[in-house]
């Protein structure tokens, strides 16, 4: 076992209020350069507003968020974009009437990335979107408009890259695709959050997981000795986990 | 050739040189001047709607306020025509900049406030009480200034200024990254773009052309009350201009002005209720049937607009 | 005087409300902003002008006239325009426009059938019907003022403002105490949710656009007591009024509405009694506030910032 490197992220205590519902409630947990991690739980555990949260869609109420040592709880989208972390999102959500040429161009142009960007040739080519390149986005189906999502994040050179449920919706071929994908990114010594609802995908991915439940992790470690867990499996009962 | 210079050479020229040689040959000098000021306002809506998605139901507050820029200027300040211009795109951008806070509404609740805060600037120029600043509802008279011929020339160099910077917008990351923004915020906050400073951007821009658009406005005119340079028709007018021809392309607001400001002014004097009835019509016409203007029946084919 | 602007103040706001409601209800159900709706209360003030002079009716007959003829005309357009509107990229913006070329057909065709002249109704023709009830009950002049907080005011403020307080009740026990009622509040919380959930959103919308506007002529058949007199250009102001009750109560909330209303009278009064020059910016000042400053409205709970 090689020594666990530094991590790159780290959120503390970290809460999120909307109203009196508290979305996060003290959410800890690390991710290091290199590694997968996964983000799992049943629906509404808060999962989706971590993601949201560490990349600046809403500021936390509570807690810290330290990227590379440096605190980043409250910073707006474009900064973090700049520092390096990026996101695609559940429902994907490219410029629509832009093509996807033009889609990635806005990210290679604004994204200020500290590590060399991939070109656009690369980004269109390893991503499958070379035949579409100038179709507007909104004539992309939608597994075509996650792809895009993905790769207007890695026009930005992020070393944090979060995915919310990427996987959802793809067709076995393309999740084995999308798994290669992911984990030569990992290799390059990207950091990768994925939350995920198919846990073949995420058993298939990642290294470690953290499991949610209302708004906290529960349990961190591995998926197969997280599904031995008991208060895991009660978490799950009666949803859409098979262990 | 990259296609800057393109737009520029066989858009923009052409349409400047045509107005340029107009006055020569026909004598309607006011309709023409109208036409090159409602060139450039609905090329200020198509800046801020077309690329940003910022509908400014209440564009005319910028004209208004420069008009009332140069009148105040000229008034009190005794400035040359061309110096009290150039206040009256500060005027407008002045107000651009009170109203930036509006940009944090969206949709329906902007274009609101847009249009409230349009009326809110009239009705403090008329206000009697700012008699001795504004002439309140009494309206300015500039004698000093009085020079249409020159006022016309002015008014085509902003409209060269306006097609400038929609070509730019056109041929631009800057404007491609503003199109961002309007297709998405979210995402393009994610793509890296300082999404509030842009918008800023766009706004001023468009609060910029607007308020030189009245300026020269006053400069022509001469003789204006609140109600003119503050009449709603000029952000409808402008708005509706844009959108019949296409927003966000350059060629899209400079066709729908060419063809209903045309029609406008072949029945519009005579019998004011059936241009409006026709008008009216045209607009329903238009959303319901046509909401991406003239250009769409191009595009929609997979040809690219400029 | 303070009591006298107080009282006042509340009458015209109970009216206010009445004037803003029917926009509200069309905006909460279909994310339609209906800028003709000032137009339906300058057709409804026409329909009250007729009935006096024509059939030499109380104007209270036109109620239920106005009433019935706008849901129908409402349930018409409905069929017309909104279906395809709510198929375009972007219904909300869209609308604004298409119910502006609306509105400027109405005001158009209004013109056209009657001219541009100040229409006006004598006061103590409405309520008229009711006279012997009223001295039976209060006693004194039967077509004089009304004694409130000894403080005298025209009678046909009181009967707006009973009017009014009567129509808001009849939209309450609609939405609370009816199936369709019940619904249309379903479809303003959620809209998306509640297609997936199988309610015919189409014939609750339907239904909210004819009451919305049926409310609006209704609103209009007092204008002519409220405002002095209309004319076919009525609209247009009537409309931004109705902007500011509703935005200050809530935009997508119509009983917040009767709260904006009342908010809304009592402070025009007030700064009618005080400050009367200033009295003109307060509709657009208090809307770009109210946006600004607390974007849900007084009762809202809607986010609508960008």
């Amino acid at each position: 076992m090689s020594p666990e490197p530094t991590p790159i992220l780290r959120a503390e205590g970290l809460v999120k209020r909307f109203g009196g519902f508290y979305a996060l409630g003290g959410l800890t947990f690390h991710v290091a350069p290199g590694e997968i991690l996964g983000l799992v739980g049943p629906n509404g555990s808060g999962k989706t507003t971590a993601i949201n949260v560490i990349s600046g869609l809403y500021a936390p109420d509570g807690g810290s968020v330290t990227f590379e040592g440096r605190a980043i709880g409250g910073l707006s989208s474009h900064r973090l974009v700049h520092l390096g972390i990026n996101r695609t999102f559940q429902v994907p959500k490219p410029f629509l009437s832009l093509t996807v040429r033009q889609n990635i161009e806005v990210a290679l142009a604004y994204g200020r990335s500290a590590a060399a960007p991939p070109s656009m040739e690369s980004l269109l080519e390893e991503y499958r979107l070379a035949d579409v390149a100038d179709r507007p986005a909104q004539d992309l189906n939608n597994v075509q408009q996650k792809t895009l999502d993905l790769a207007r994040a890695l026009a930005t050179g992020p070393r944090l890259l979060l995915l919310d449920e990427l996987a959802a919706g793809l067709n076995p071929t393309e999740l084995d695709w999308m798994a290669g994908r992911i984990k030569s990114l990992a290799r390059s010594g990207m950091a990768i959050i994925v939350v995920e609802h198919l846990m073949g995908f995420i058993e298939q991915i990642t290294d470690r997981v953290i499991v949610m439940n209302a708004g906290k992790e529960i349990f961190e470690g591995t998926l197969a000795v997280a599904v031995k867990v008991p208060e895991v499996i009660e978490v799950f009962l009666g949803g859409e986990h098979a262990a | 050739m990259p296609s800057a210079i393109r737009h520029l050479l066989f858009i923009v020229v052409p349409l400047l040189v045509v107005f340029a040689i107009l006055p020569g040959v026909y004598e309607n000098h006011l309709m023409l001047f109208n036409f090159v000021v409602f060139l450039i306002l609905a090329q200020g809506v198509n800046v801020i709607y077309g690329f940003t998605g910022y509908l400014p139901f209440g564009y005319v507050g910028f004209f208004g306020s420069g008009a009332y820029g140069f009148a105040m200027m000229v008034m009190h300040a005794h400035a040359s025509a061309p110096v009290a211009v150039i206040a009256a795109g500060l005027a407008g951008m002045l107000i651009g900049l009170l109203l930036t806070p509006l940009l944090r509404l969206s949709g329906a609740y902007f274009a609101i406030a847009n249009l409230a805060s349009s009326l809110a600037v009239l009705h403090f120029v008329a206000n009697p009480a700012l008699e001795d600043i504004t002439r309140g509802p009494y309206g300015v008279s500039l004698t000093a200034t009085f020079n249409p011929e020159a006022a016309y020339w002015a008014a085509l160099v902003v409209l060269a200024l306006t097609l400038g910077v929609v070509v730019y917008l056109k041929n631009s990351r800057f404007g491609l990254a503003l199109q961002a923004v309007r297709e998405d915020p979210v995402s393009a906050g994610m793509a890296g773009v300082n999404v509030v400073r842009m918008r800023v951007a766009a706004w001023l821009a468009s609060a910029l052309i607007a308020g030189l658009a009245g300026g020269v406005y006053a400069w022509y005119v001469s003789v204006f009350f609140p109600d003119n340079v503050f009449s709603g028709t000029f952000s409808i007018f402008a708005i509706v201009f844009a959108l019949f021809g296409g927003v966000a392309t350059i060629i899209g607001p400079i066709v729908g002005v060419l063809i209903l400001y045309g029609v406008y002014n072949l029945i519009g004097f005579t019998t004011p209720q059936y241009f409006q009835l026709i008008y009216g019509l045209l607009i329903m016409g238009l959303v319901l049937f046509l909401p991406a203007g003239l250009v769409s029946l191009v595009t929609r084919r997979g040809r690219h607009v400029p | 005087m303070l009591v006298y602007a107080l009282v006042a103040g509340l009458l015209f706001g109970l009216y206010f409300s009445l004037v803003g409601i029917g926009l509200n209800l069309v905006f909460g159900v279909m994310r339609i902003v209906n800028l003709a709706h000032g137009d339906f209360l300058m057709l409804g003030a026409f329909i009250a002008v007729g009935v006096s002079a024509l059939a030499a009716l109380d104007p209270l007959f036109a109620v239920p006239l106005a009433f019935v003829v706008f849901v129908l005309v409402g349930l018409v357009l409905y069929r017309l325009l909104v279906p395809r509107l709510q198929g375009s990229v972007n219904p909300e913006m869209l609308s604004i426009i298409l119910f502006f070329g609306l509105s400027q057909v109405i005001e158009a065709l209004t013109t056209i059938a009657f001219g541009t002249s100040e229409r006006s109704i004598d006061s103590s023709e409405l309520g008229a019907i009711l006279a012997p009830l009223r001295t039976a009950l209060f006693g004194g002049d039967a077509d004089g003022p009304v004694e409130l907080f000894g403080q005298s005011f025209p009678a046909s403020w009181a009967i707006s403002a009973t009017v009014s307080v009567i129509a808001i009740g009849l939209v309450y026990v609609y939405l609370y105490r009816t199936r369709l009622g019940t619904l249309t509040r379903a479809v303003m919380s959620r809209r998306d949710e509640a297609f997936a959930t199988g309610i015919n959103v189409d014939r609750v919308s339907a239904a909210a656009f004819g009451i919305g506007l049926g409310l609006a002529a209704v609103a209009g058949v007092f204008a002519p007591f409220m405002f002095g007199s209309v004319t076919p250009a009525f609209g247009e102001d009537a409309t931004v009024t109705s902007f500011a009750v509703v935005v200050l109560g809530s935009l997508g909330n119509p009983l917040g509405t009767a709260l904006g209303g009342v908010v809304y009278g009592i402070s025009y009064m007030l700064v009618q009694t005080y400050l009367s020059s200033w009295a003109d910016l307060l509709p657009y000042v208090l809307l770009i506030l109210i946006l600004l400053l607390r974007p849900s409205g007084l009762l809202g709970r809607r986010v609508r910032v960008a």
